[in-house]
């Protein structure tokens, strides 16, 4: 018996929890009813596409892939901590419990259908049959058992641990049916825990593999389950890999016979040679050549959304950054439109806050609202004089990626007194000095979220992972606790706008832009569906 | 000069072991933690003992030396941070691409430079000499990553012709494709040694034809040919030759930037990369590697000496 007002939690049951139906679900009832009917729906609907393209598409080829960094230190699921290295290599080689949709709702991968108990605890998923790891050995509900314990290990040090530090116990009481319980209840559980890609917290590790290979072995070509198996022959750490089509996919053979990833860390380089043909797709288009390559008729670009935001922050720790005025100065003194020609050539959105772009279901445009750091340089002058910024000279602490940005922003602060000194560095020690609290501003944001809570509860709550810049607001714990209790879609969204409302109102950053996510490939490269910051490969074809 | 080879052995030794010491310190003094790098900013601080102990940095950093040492005097240099990737196979697999794209530089260098500064040097102050110091000027001036982009842009983007990214190997795809895939970068980082060698090769000859036994040789009668390459030519080779030595470490320091423009994995960008993250044992091996060729690049130099020049012994 459910009523609007209780709080179900099995409308995220599926084989499809779509935002959007989601959000009608809730609207429309207690949900129960509704949730039960969509379990046992259709298939899912990439997998029918496959299936669609069979007749058309033509089957086979080798795509050639640029990939715009340096090197991929590891591709154990449990140890990659870069989101584009999950989102775009891992879901080619690793299925997940569910997938993505190009909306980010949520459809079945290896479970064909999940139940989640009302009280949010209890999620209960039924695997398909028949499943094979790419080494030919049966996939079941025992191997999530394995993951899990292995990611959890303190010994193994995984850094996708804390993405299941909820649970308290994980069954298989058949070999098909998996059953996680967690201690509160997670919103966010299934896409940052369980989804194809990001969710690697929970990408099935054979462990027969695991003992053959050893961790270190594993880590440079993985034994996985998703359409593309790694040749490990051909993998060299820092210039990539082949991944061949997985015969035993549960899905069917990808229409591609192979997939040549070539690691391009040279923004310039990877344009050229997607242009020379050298490549025949790359991973994400460098905005620096986006009208270069626009320009060119052989090549398609697509654009996503982004689930992403950047942002400056100022460390609260250390006054003037104290004062809420101080802050709002700075954030009033920046003019986002001019940031976003300058250090993306006008490619970026322009942000008001931390809800991204590819969140429709929460996400509102600039224009839609009330935005309290809207530039306006005469309010941000009084603001500074009121809190005695001039003369200061803030350090600002940034990676070579973040110059453009920086530079921007020392000249536009200038206005208001501020002698911004920017302090460039690698990417170790700006880590380092990030987590430790060790600077005055410094640029920040989160990006290839599964969810808007991975780029909220981190940086607003007071315990945060990511807020080493001493915010500490009751009413933003909240905000940010309850968001991630809310099974209910609306009042969900109705919660993180309000949390992105105070958090913007004071100032907490001064919010910058979301970055796009465009990919580039030629004409002849077909069946590409695009999920924002995912790169699904298996319907991809080559018609030449 | 079998005694002047050994004590230069010896002391080629005690600079590599200074210079493997020198980074093993300098690596660690400099800010940056390599476990939060590895665990991403929501580590926990169980999570970053637990690895610091396995990867051995928990340990006093003379210890952590001692043990490096220890295992480099067995031939042994470790594993990548990562622990994916052993040293020795990544540095193995790098320095063939580092020196075959060192080697061609070198040769279309020398084939660009030595011809290009006889003929400045003979048609001195000619038009011939002005063009050809204007293009060296110009080679001199122009940032090898730059001049490799620009090469990247007419040969692959225009007109084709060129891969524009990438190693192929003799063994798995053959000679030519090999060649190809090294002509570009070759290019880019040789034009500027050819620059640079043309302009000695130039002055080396002027001085050595206006000098007594080049007035000797005309008046026995030798042809000019003759008395340009067998006496002007052969004599003006040791600056040319020292500058050579030197240029070693131009082109290894050349192949750092243009590995990485041409995404070739070579010793240059597999040093970038791991210097980006930390990699300590992957620097140290790296550069230990780096050390030992610009050594013996110039012990090699000075033993040339001795066949050029007669007159230098050593003892």
């Amino acid at each position: 018996m459910s009523t609007r007002e209780t709080i179900d939690w099995s409308v995220l049951s599926g084989p499809r929890v779509s935002r959007r139906t989601l959000l009608n679900v809730a609207v429309a009832s207690g949900s129960v009813a509704y949730a039960s009917q969509l379990v046992g729906a259709a298939a899912a609907p990439v997998r029918q596409n496959l299936n669609a393209l069979r007749q058309e598409a033509t089957q086979g080829g080798t795509l050639r892939w640029g990939f715009g960094l340096g090197q991929i230190p590891t591709l154990d699921p449990a140890q990659v901590n870069l989101g584009i290295v999950a989102g775009e290599l891992l879901s080619n080689i690793f299925s997940g419990l569910v997938q993505f949709d190009e909306e980010l709702g949520i459809v079945p991968d290896l479970a064909e259908e999940w139940a989640v108990s009302e009280d949010g605890l209890v999620y209960t998923f039924t695997l398909r049959p028949g499943l094979t790891f790419h080494n030919g050995d049966t996939l079941t509900a025992n191997d999530f058992i394995y993951t899990y314990e292995r990611t959890i290990n303190p010994d193994f040090a995984s850094p996708q641990a804390n993405k299941l530090a909820l649970i308290t116990d994980i069954q298989a009481p058949d070999d098909t049916t998996l059953v996680i319980t967690q201690s509160a209840t997670n919103a966010p559980f299934l896409a940052v825990a369980c989804s194809r890609g990001p969710g690697r917290a929970l990408a099935p590790i054979s462990k027969r593999a695991i003992d053959e290979m050893g961790d270190e072995q594993f880590g440079l070509a993985p034994i996985g389950c998703g359409p593309f198996m790694i040749d490990p022959a051909t993998v060299e750490v820092g210039g990539g890999f082949e991944m061949n089509a997985f015969e035993g996919w549960y899905g069917g053979r990808p229409l591609l016979d192979k997939v040549v990833v070539q690691l391009v860390a040279e923004a310039s380089t990877l344009v050229s040679a997607l242009e020379a043909g050298d490549v025949d797709m790359v991973d994400i288009v460098p905005l620096i050549g986006y009208d270069q390559l626009a320009a060119n008729d052989e090549v398609t670009l697509v654009e996503a959304a982004g689930t992403n935001w950047e942002a400056l922050t100022m460390n609260q720790a250390r006054p003037p950054w104290d004062n809420v005025d101080a802050r709002m100065a700075v954030a009033k003194a920046i003019d986002r439109d001019d940031v976003n020609d300058k250090a993306f050539f006008g490619r970026a959105i322009t942000s008001v806050g931390f809800i991204a772009p590819a969140f429709g279901w929460v996400y509102r445009p600039p224009e839609e609202v009330d935005d309290p750091q809207a530039f306006n340089l005469d309010e941000a002058r009084q603001l500074a004089e009121a809190a005695g910024l001039d003369g200061l000279q803030p350090g600002l602490i940034g990676t070579a990626d973040d110059q453009r940005v920086t530079e921007t922003l020392r000249s536009q602060l200038s206005e208001i007194g501020l002698d911004v000194q920017l302090d460039q560095m690698q990417t170790n020690a700006y880590v380092e000095r990030r987590t430790a609290g060790d600077y005055d501003m410094v640029i920040l944001g989160s990006v290839v979220d599964a969810d808007p809570d991975d780029g909220c509860w981190n940086y607003f709550h007071s315990t945060g992972p990511s807020n080493s810049y001493a915010y500490n607001n009751p009413e933003a714990d909240r905000l940010a606790d309850a968001q991630r209790q809310s099974s209910n879609q609306e009042e969900r969204a109705a919660l993180l706008q309000e949390l992105q409302a105070l958090v913007a109102g004071e100032a907490v950053y001064a919010f910058l832009y979301h970055y796009p996510d465009v990919t580039g490939f030629y004409t002849y490269v077909q069946g590409y569906t695009p999920i924002p910051e995912q790169r699904y490969l298996e319907t991809v074809w080559l018609d030449q | 000069m079998t005694q002047y080879i050994i004590r230069r052995l010896i002391h080629s030794v005690i600079i590599v072991w200074g210079c493997a010491t020198l980074v093993f310190f300098l690596l660690r003094a400099i800010p940056g933690d390599p476990i939060i790098q590895l665990l991403g900013p929501e580590y926990t601080p169980q999570a970053a003992d637990a690895l610091r102990a396995k990867l051995g940095l928990d340990e006093h950093v003379v210890v952590q030396y001692f043990r490096w040492m220890g295992n480099l005097l067995r031939g042994d240099l470790g594993s990548s941070i990562t622990g994916a990737e052993s040293v020795r196979s990544a540095i193995l697999t790098g320095l063939p691409r580092t020196m075959s794209i060192a080697a061609l530089a070198f040769l279309i260098a020398t084939a660009i430079a030595v011809p290009a500064g006889i003929m400045a040097a003979l048609r001195r102050n000619s038009v011939a000499d002005f063009a050809v110091s204007t293009v060296a000027f110009i080679g001199v001036s122009m940032p090898s990553f730059w001049f490799g982009i620009i090469l990247i842009l007419i040969f692959s983007v225009e007109l084709n012709w060129l891969p524009s990214l990438g190693y192929a190997s003799i063994s798995d795809d053959g000679l030519w494709e090999w060649f190809k895939h090294l002509i570009l970068p070759s290019l880019a980082i040789g034009a500027g040694y050819a620059a640079i060698l043309m302009r000695f090769v130039r002055a080396g000859l002027l001085e050595a034809l206006s000098s007594d036994y080049i007035r000797t040789a005309r008046s026995k009668g030798l042809t000019e040919r003759r008395v340009v390459i067998a006496h002007g030519l052969r004599n003006s080779l040791i600056p040319v030759i020292t500058v050579a030595g030197i240029q070693v470490a131009l082109l290894l320091s050349g192949a750092v930037v243009i590995e990485t423009v041409f995404s070739i994995r070579g010793i240059g960008r597999l040093l970038v990369g791991a210097i980006f993250d930390k990699d300590y044992p992957m620097v140290q091996g790296a550069i230990l590697v780096v050390a030992v060729i610009f050594v013996f690049a110039n012990l090699i130099v000075d033993i040339a000496y001795t066949l050029i020049d007669p007159r230098i012994k050593y003892e």
